[in-house]
């Protein structure tokens, strides 16, 4: 004790205090689910209807609680890390319970609770083969405990956890209930996110033993995995080791994003996987890799941020060009919609790579963009294909003759994919390619300039294999094989409830994007303070 | 005293009893090339012991031979029970797992 | 009158609390002796209950000792009782215990010498126990063999039966010449150094005049434990050891004869060869690395899942060697080194007698090991399928089951001392780990997935004895998953620091 007294008085050692408790709002939006898991459990499989009823409920319950939260958080000060908790966990190590949201995370937060009702409210009417809700349901829900806690975890080793939670119910639900190479798309989807993470748990540690320490509150001095302190406490890391830790973390995230070279596991992942598991995938997974990139590698090491920046700016844009490219050879639908994630995803990672405000205020439009119109996509692919029995795009046509509701929204989820102005996606996707123009100081600028020009190339690509699709899909008449099949019919009703908050909030952040980029804007300046641009 | 001599014959007979137990088939053969280098564990401990004026080698001899005794005497036992049931003692012969 | 004392030698001062643990095995070894001479087959029943009710019963002076928190040495510092001794202690008697409710059906059902067979387990049992807290090449060594013997009679336990009869010759042939290698290692030490205590040793051989000869004794002793712990290129023993034997001795061997034997090479390594840290620890990096990246090649390929248990078993002790090949960097390093090997050994413990507990209670119905056999299993009994999911995932590392945990105490003390060979074997152990999920998927896929071989999809009785083993595994599994401060106060840092004395 006299030591540690000693210490506090002589350096300017950081002191690290309990605030709050465990049992904080943060807390029981992401363990909600996990309840909702146990109560799965413990139903019957027999009683479907009950099985519905509780999954519902409890992605309701975590919807209400994250309204909550939305009167709860104070927009004022959307810098700072809000209504969390920072309290012991495993102290042998110091890695505490430490939970917070800011505006970066409050809107992956949000979008989370958004699509998993919607997801089981589509889900009703559409348990895929070979069936048993209960299973189906149950893992669902823990996958949502992995994401929100992914989301709102300030902690790098909670933050592994709870991202590792995502990928056992992730690889069963594609396992188990996907396409027919589900087992070959769900072994590579795991094996390739592993072995992001392990090379990202490995970048973790070294952070850890190679930062300045901190006191604790059992009056201890360790080393710290508190992500909102790293940046301060990594600042002495020799240059070389901090290249090395940004590399691992860089595939570890990458992996997830996903950036080429690391992609392929997407294609075959989206397009075995049930719809339901597309739309998470999509939506939400992906943007786990982003995020990584925003709350943890570039804050900590700003400046192999810098260094790294170059190699991410062009891996983006050869991922745009790249999906654009593959997208135009495809022939099946949700592996075209799969390919064009990856080009998309490749323009938030260039406007993250330019290191600027403007770029990341970009970037996390983007990642909501894209999560609400490409989940709607992944939606319309699912229900063609319970119509037509088949995502073929040659052998499919005249949607908007059979299902006239169902050929527009699809004609608006296009649209608003291919990034025209009035809708979501644009604000995703025109930002971030007018953030490299003046990418972050230290910054080449004239390769980012080259780079903003390559990727304004690839939106035009974009505009044409997405009007190509929508074409070959939704005009014409239809072929002869479905021409009077009873089984293609309109919008249902369980879809009509699943699909229009999407359809609200793709039209609604395209008219007024401020809503968004208003929470996002203070967070990001303050997780690139240390980069002063 | 003459220990580099007892050392030297140690490490002849240590690596007899490692060669018999890498080429030998029969179970039997291999047990005693066990024997071997157990043998001159003992003739070590015995010279170092000697060599040192410490009784503690001697007393950690004599704890081999007893333990010694007592495994191969389980050894026998099972390469009995082999033998009783399939009438042969080849090591090689016994693959019933694939190894 | 004392005769030792009329001849001159004084009775070592005896302390009998820290006895006590084994004094209770050997009562209890006592016990059954007599039960099963003068009971016959009319007390056979009783026997698992009372080997149960003994162990727990030596667990109780464990507490007492662990609360006391008193280092007791004794016999001139030749065995000694201090919190890494009681971890270890305690953690045998569990998995002993455990072991005990798996064999009570099994052994009884099938054709064995019942009352033998638990007498040969607490003697085994109690070797470990010994090992635990041996700090002397004679009593490392008596310890050593007090566990194998049984050991090797136990994997020949099945009568009249070819496969068991060859798990016990190749377990006991290896066994023994491991031990006789190891014991060349041990006298070329004792003569180096005029000492068998561990601690005399490390100051012996810290300016001697002939290092060859400390290198090859150093070698033979970690060679020798190598094959103890099954680590490769000596690990041809164990999958056909283990395939052989009956599946609870397999589990007795796979977690306390491998974790006794990691015990003793900790010991060892770290107490009597700190200083030769450019011998033993390129030694043991490269077994590691071999070990893990082998160890999980071959078992992708195994259709037993006894068999690639037993594999991955080989992997996993790769993983356990490798905080031990960057031990000699710092004294910090070697209490990391201490403190994952002991966190691992534990949960690993938890996890894979859990494996071997549902591979029982399934071949009660499939009669069979095979992967196949485990189709539709998740159809038509759930709870084993999601038990053993818990299991293999807790295996492979996958947060919040416990393996995760003990892969993070190992990246840990891999990276702690800032090592390039640190960094580098840190990066084979997250790939090794990212091929073992290969086949612990597989096998997950095989339960949920692939319908029941025969379609015979009548649930599987699990008897009392195998819940009660499945309920310990998968709580110890879950709890230090979740809240890993549970296990890692008791295998805190500070707890360790008698071991270099």
């Amino acid at each position: 004790m006299l030591l540690a007294q000693q210490l506090t008085e002589s350096a300017d050692i950081l002191e690290v205090a309990n605030t709050g408790s465990f049992w904080n709002i943060l807390t029981f939006v992401v363990f909600t689910p996990l309840v909702g898991a146990l109560v799965l459990l413990a139903i019957p499989k027999a009683n479907q209807q009950a099985l519905k009823v509780v999954a519902l409920g409890t992605t309701l319950v975590a919807a209400g609680l994250g309204v909550v939260i939305l009167t709860q958080f104070d927009f004022g000060d959307a810098s700072a890390k809000q209504l969390g908790a920072n309290i012991g966990w495993i102290e042998v190590i110091n890695s505490r319970y430490i939970v917070g949201i800011d505006g970066i995370s409050l809107p992956l937060l949000m979008l989370t609770l958004l699509i998993m009702p919607l997801v089981v409210i589509y889900s009703w009417n559409h348990i895929p083969s070979p069936g048993n809700p209960k299973a189906f349901f149950a893992l669902q829900m823990v996958l949502m405990t992995g994401m929100l806690g992914s989301f709102v975890a300030l902690d790098l080793i909670l933050f592994f956890v709870f991202f590792e939670v995502v990928l056992l119910p992730m690889y069963f639900l594609i396992g188990v209930w996907g396409g027919e190479q589900r087992q070959y798309a769900s072994i590579k989807f795991f094996l390739y996110t592993l072995f992001g993470s392990a090379l990202m748990l490995v970048a973790f540690l070294a952070l850890y033993f190679l930062s300045d320490e901190v006191l604790t509150p059992s009056g201890n001095v360790m080393h710290s995995f508190d992500m909102t302190l790293l940046p301060a406490l990594a600042t002495g890391i020799s240059a070389g080791a901090a290249l090395w830790i940004f590399g691992g973390m860089f595939i570890g995230f990458g992996v997830k994003v996903p950036m080429f070279p690391f992609h392929t596991w997407l294609p075959d992942a989206h397009t075995q996987a049930p719809t339901v598991g597309s739309v998470i995938l999509a939506a939400v997974l992906l943007k786990l890799g982003t995020y990584g990139f925003m709350r943890i590698a570039i804050p900590i090491l700003p400046d192999a941020a810098k260094s790294w920046a170059p190699v991410i700016g062009i891996l983006a844009v050869i991922g745009i060009i790249y999906g654009a490219l593959c997208c135009l050879a495809q022939t099946d639908m949700k592996r075209l919609i799969a390919f064009s994630s990856v080009a998309h995803m490749g323009f938030t990672m260039l406007a993250i790579s330019t290191l600027t405000d403007f770029g990341f205020n970009a970037a996390l439009f983007g990642m909501v963009a894209h999560g609400l119109i490409t989940g709607m996509l992944f939606f319309l692919a699912g229900s063609t294909k319970e119509r037509y029995h088949t995502l073929e795009i040659k052998r499919l046509g005249g949607l908007l003759k059979q299902a006239p509701h169902m050929g527009w929204i699809m004609g608006l989820a296009v649209m608003a994919s291919l990034g025209l102005p009035g809708l979501a996606g644009f604000w995703g996707e025109f930002p971030a390619i007018l953030s490299a123009y003046d990418p972050a100081e230290g910054l080449n600028v004239a390769l980012f300039r080259t780079l903003m020009v390559i990727a304004a190339v690839g939106t035009v690509l974009a505009a044409g294999y997405l009007l190509w699709l929508y074409q070959r899909v939704a005009f014409g008449t239809p072929s002869a094989e479905f021409e009077n099949d009873p089984n293609i019919v309109d919008v249902t009703t369980t879809e009509w409830i699943a699909w229009t908050p999407l359809i609200v909030l793709i039209v609604v952040l395209g008219m007024v994007p401020g809503i968004l980029f208003n929470v996002t804007n203070p967070a990001v300046g303050v997780a690139l303070s240390a980069i002063g641009a | 005293m003459l220990l580099n001599q007892f050392l030297l014959l140690a490490a002849v007979l240590f690596c007899i009893g490692v060669y018999g137990v890498l080429t030998r088939r029969n179970g039997v053969m291999v047990l005693m090339s066990i024997e071997l280098i157990l043998n001159a564990v003992n003739i070590n401990l015995i010279a170092f012991g000697t060599y040192l004026s410490d009784a503690t080698g001697q007393a950690f001899a004599l704890f081999i031979i007893a333990v010694a005794a007592a495994e191969v005497g389980v050894g026998l036992a099972i390469v009995l029970m082999l033998f009783r049931n399939r009438r042969s003692i080849d090591i090689d012969a016994v693959d019933q797992l694939k190894g | 009158m004392n005769i030792l004392a009329a001849v001159g030698v004084d009775n070592p001062p005896l302390d009998w609390h820290a006895l006590a643990p084994e004094l209770v095995l050997v009562g209890l070894l006592a016990v059954l002796l007599l039960v099963d001479a003068f009971g016959g087959e009319r007390s056979r029943w009783a026997m698992p209950s009372l080997t149960g009710i003994g162990l727990l019963a030596a667990l109780i002076p464990v507490a007492t000792l662990a609360y006391d928190g008193v280092v007791r040495s004794m016999f001139d510092g030749a065995y000694v009782v201090d919190n890494y001794a009681l971890l270890f202690k305690a953690l045998f008697l569990i998995a002993g215990y455990v072991v005990v409710l798996l064999s009570t059906n099994y052994i009884a059902e099938g054709d064995y010498w019942e009352g033998e067979y638990y007498q040969l387990l607490v003697a085994s049992l109690l070797g470990m126990t010994v090992m635990a807290s041996a700090r002397d090449l004679i009593s490392v060594f008596l310890a050593l063999e007090l566990l194998s013997i049984p050991a090797y009679m136990l994997a020949a336990w099945r009568k009249r039966d070819l496969g068991s009869e060859e798990a016990g010759m190749k377990y006991y042939l290896m066994g023994v010449f491991a031990s006789a290698i190891l014991l060349y290692g041990m006298s070329l030490l004792y003569g180096m150094t005029g000492s068998t205590l561990l601690v005399d040793i490390a100051g012996a051989i810290e300016g001697t005049e002939v290092p060859a000869l400390v290198a090859l004794a150093v070698v033979l002793v970690v060679v020798g434990f190598a094959f103890k712990v099954s680590a490769v290129p000596f690990h041809t023993w164990a999958p056909d050891t283990y395939q052989g034997a009956p599946t609870p001795v397999t589990a007795f061997l796979a977690v306390g004869s491998k974790a006794a034997g990691f015990v003793a090479l900790m010991t060892v390594v770290l107490i009597a060869f700190p200083t030769q840290p450019r011998i033993f620890e390129p030694l043991i990096w490269a077994l590691a690395a071999v070990t893990m990246i082998v160890g999980n090649l071959i078992a992708l390929r195994q259709t037993n899942l006894v068999r690639m248990l037993a594999y991955s078993g080989v992997a996993q002790a790769g993983y356990i060697l490798a905080p031990l090949a960057v031990a000699g960097v710092s004294g910090a390093s070697a209490a990391m080194a201490v403190e994952a090997v002991s966190t691992y050994l534990v949960i690993y413990a938890a996890m894979n007698l859990g494996a071997f507990a549902v591979v029982i209670a399934v071949a009660r119905k499939t009669g069979s090991a095979e992967i196949d056999s485990y189709g539709g299993l998740f159809s038509y009994s759930p709870v084993l399928a999601v038990c053993m999911s818990v299991f293999l995932f807790s295996l492979a590392g996958i947060p919040p089951l416990a393996g995760w945990y003990g892969k993070l105490t190992i990246f840990l003390a891999l990276i702690e001392p800032g090592t390039l060979a640190g960094y580098i074997l840190a990066v084979i152990v997250g790939l090794a780990s990212v091929i073992a999920l290969f086949y612990y998927a597989r096998v997950a896929k095989v339960m949920f997935v692939d319908p029941a071989p025969d379609g015979d999809t009548t649930p599987i009785r699990v008897p009392m004895s195998l819940a009660a083993a499945l309920t310990i595994t998968v709580a110890v599994t879950l709890v230090v998953g979740v809240l890993p401060q549970v296990l890692a106060r008791v295998t805190g840092a500070e707890t360790f620091l008698s071991i270099g004395g």
